[in-house]
């Protein structure tokens, strides 16, 4: 016999139903299994360190370059401390993930930075040029090396220096396919080397380190391509939740078995309330599987990364509610969940460049749920420099979510 | 409980500019099967949507059980069945899973779904997904679904439509026993035959008004014409002539084709529920 039911255990006996209809159907498990393999499988086998090296090319040699020092200064009469300042110079020694390739002329030097000329590197460290165009062979057991920037010093650099000479011109060659930051960041570098070799600063301007680098400094430590894609994989499982949801209430709708659930006591706000903790709780859960599977939670962040993930899975729910009411069919269900998705996607990519996003970018909903995802996993962002982005995120997650919540009702009575 | 267990009074609905009810009255008692007619868009389906509590009525009182049912209130739900002419069952769950889903909306902790099957000779299916039920198989759980809350009013759409007879009959039998178990039942119908064996009354509804509401055999006696078809040998073929029992003479001319020696057979004729639906409506119902 019946007796009266609660409101909560409406919503647990629809809940019940929601995860045995999600269990029984083979494409939400399929889905659900493919991003619970594929993801952990595609971030690892992502590289997980960074190439920071840059490769500089110089002439003349150090070598020379000092050794034609040091007979310019024994005729202008330096001391023997001075002289011995001069074997302290070393380019690359001092600069972190800087290798150093000398060159015999400044043509060649030129050549090999524009391309024309190739220069490899033997097994047994020799050094050997090949003229591709004039029909060089390609050297065994070689590994071609390719200088980034080339900087040609004048003759007798060191010592015009020293005898205070003011027109000396310093020439830095760099490849066309250089960024703008490296180009900049070089031509720093080859004025700290100046200065380094001249002993006194040059007249001209340090550029500010912090319009180079961007948020912490990370040298010795960038962000690995691993990193840059935890929070992107994070809210790909999102958005694949929400093809599953929408189907879920697609087919609840087109075959209107909510009719027969609502002449039960079940009300509209139940079956709403059930799919909303469904959908979310679906989404939720998946993400921190993913999430025990790549890492990314820290002592420090993983309450904010929680949140923001609690965020991003009802917003994602708000969705699925849309679009599993706007769908007639599994046709158009799957035109309104790109239509949705493909948008939602862009900051996610986005982020995932060095830079700053379009405006336009900003605007979208995702945006600052993924904003704050690759903050706090990548650059160790905390709550209080995500107080911003929770916050917008919160509006846009009131505003899509009624909207789901709306629609699914108005369609649901209207059945 | 005494009194109606449904009780309807100048009920109307309209979609838009569409008016689907236009002022409907009528009533059902317990253990009553009310049968409705009326072909499609007649309102059939717009009322007991109402009545169900799927729509709110624009005006006019219905009450289900003592319930009014613009109320919105769940104890009415908890106590109706509905089977719907779509067959919105859960494709992907068992039938047993589908019976103890819906069971637990209404509160029910232990159903007895297979003995609801069982009734509906389903038992032994009890564990197979429905997607793997035919279409009467399928109808057959729609109505067991609407047995599991043990409703005093059951709300039936079409539950025999596109059966086979024999599935039709075992259905009609046991919405018959839920009748005399003393639920009301609020029956609509295309099948004639099926009104007119399984309703105790019969409410003939078009364009959004009831028409005609008595029993089945009132209606005839009220609406149709009697008469008698008898058929004689007229040498190798059959001759037929149908009297009419209410005319001047027919008596006499009946008694005499009686006495023929070429008298094969004698038929009472009574008018159907369709054709009465006809002469009162001017068209079918399958329109």
């Amino acid at each position: 016999m019946s007796r009266p039911i609660s409101r909560p255990a409406i919503v647990w006996a629809l809940l019940k139903k929601e995860l045995t209809a999600y269990s029984r159907d083979l494409v939400f498990l399929a889905l659900t299994l493919v991003v619970l393999v594929a993801v952990p499988f595609i971030f690892h086998a992502l590289p997980d360190s960074v190439d920071e090296s840059i490769t500089l090319a110089m002439y003349p040699s150090m070598a020379e370059m000092v050794g034609d020092a040091r007979d310019a200064l024994i005729k202008m009469g330096a001391t023997e401390e001075q002289l011995a300042e001069l074997d302290d110079i070393d380019l690359a020694a001092e600069e972190e993930g800087l290798a150093l390739v000398e060159f015999e002329s400044e043509e060649q030097l030129r050549s090999v930075i524009e391309g024309s000329l190739e220069l490899w590197e033997t097994e047994g460290g020799e050094t050997v040029f090949r003229d591709k165009e004039a029909g060089d062979e390609k050297p065994k057991d070689a590994e071609r090396i390719k200088p980034d920037i080339g900087i040609a010093f004048p003759d007798e650099f060191i010592a015009g220096v020293a005898a205070g000479k003011r027109d000396l011109t310093v020439t830095v060659y760099s490849q066309a396919g250089i960024g703008e930051e490296i180009q900049t960041a070089m031509q720093s570098f080859v004025r700290e080397a100046a200065y380094q070799i001249a002993g006194r600063e040059l007249p001209v301007g340090m550029p500010d380190e912090a319009t180079i680098i961007l948020g912490d400094d990370r040298v010795g430590d960038q962000v690995t391509m691993q990193e840059r894609m935890r929070p992107m994989l994070l809210f790909m499982v999102l958005l694949m939740e929400t093809f599953s949801m929408a189907s879920l209430i697609s087919t609840e709708v087109l075959q209107r078995t909510v009719t027969a659930i609502l002449v039960t006591p079940a009300r509209v706000s139940d079956f709403l309330a059930a799919k909303t903790i469904f959908g979310t709780v679906m989404s939720l859960s998946q993400a921190l599987i993913i999430l025990a599977f790549v890492g990314g939670l820290t002592a420090t962040n993983w309450s904010l990364i929680l949140t923001v993930l609690v965020m991003g899975a009802i917003m994602f729910t708000g969705i699925a509610l849309f679009v599993g009411s706007a769908g007639k069919d599994f046709m158009g269900q799957l035109f309104y969940a790109m239509l949705f998705t493909v948008p939602l996607l862009i900051p996610a990519i986005s982020v995932m460049f060095p830079g700053t996003a379009a405006p336009w970018v900003k605007v979208l909903p995702s945006y600052p749920i993924i904003k704050v995802l690759v903050d706090a996993t990548v650059y160790g962002g905390t709550w209080a420099d995500a107080w911003g982005m929770l916050a917008y995120a919160a509006l846009w997650l009131v505003i899509l979510y009624f909207a789901g919540l709306f629609a699914l009702k108005r369609k649901v009575e209207t059945l | 409980m005494t009194g109606p267990a449904i009780s309807v009074e100048n009920l109307r609905f309209s979609y838009g500019d569409l008016e689907a009810v236009k002022g409907i009255g009528f009533e059902v008692q317990p253990g009553e099967i009310l049968g409705f007619l009326g072909p499609n868009g007649a309102g059939k389906s717009t009322t007991i949507k109402m009545l169900t509590g799927q729509l709110t009525p624009k005006s006019g009182v219905a009450r289900v059980l003592g319930i009014d049912v613009s109320t919105d209130d769940p104890a009415l739900q908890a106590r109706i069945g509905v089977c719907f002419e779509e067959k919105n069952l859960y494709l992907n769950m068992s039938a047993k899973e589908n019976l103890d889903f819906y069971a637990s909306l209404f509160g029910i902790k232990d159903p007895d779904s297979i003995e609801v099957l069982r009734r509906v000779g389903l038992a032994d299916r009890a564990k197979d997904r429905v997607k793997t039920f035919s279409k009467g198989m399928r109808q057959r759980m729609m109505i067991s679904r609407a047995f599991i809350n043990k409703p005093d009013v059951l709300f039936l759409d079409e539950p025999t439509d596109g059966l086979d007879p024999v599935t039709s009959a075992s259905i009609r039998k046991t919405i018959r026993e839920e009748a005399e178990r003393g639920a009301a039942v609020l029956l609509t119908t295309h099948d004639m035959f099926e009104a007119d064996e399984l309703s105790d009354r019969v409410a003939f509804i078009n364009e959004g008004r009831i028409v005609a509401l008595d029993t089945a055999e009132n209606l005839k006696l009220k609406y149709g014409t009697r008469s008698v078809k008898v058929r004689l040998r007229d040498g190798v073929g059959v001759r037929e002539e149908v009297l009419p029992l209410d005319g001047d003479g027919s008596s006499a001319k009946l008694a005499e084709l009686a006495a023929s020696p070429d008298l094969m057979t004698i038929h009472t004729e009574e008018a159907t529920l369709d054709q009465i639906f006809i002469q009162l409506t001017g068209r079918g119902l399958e329109g």
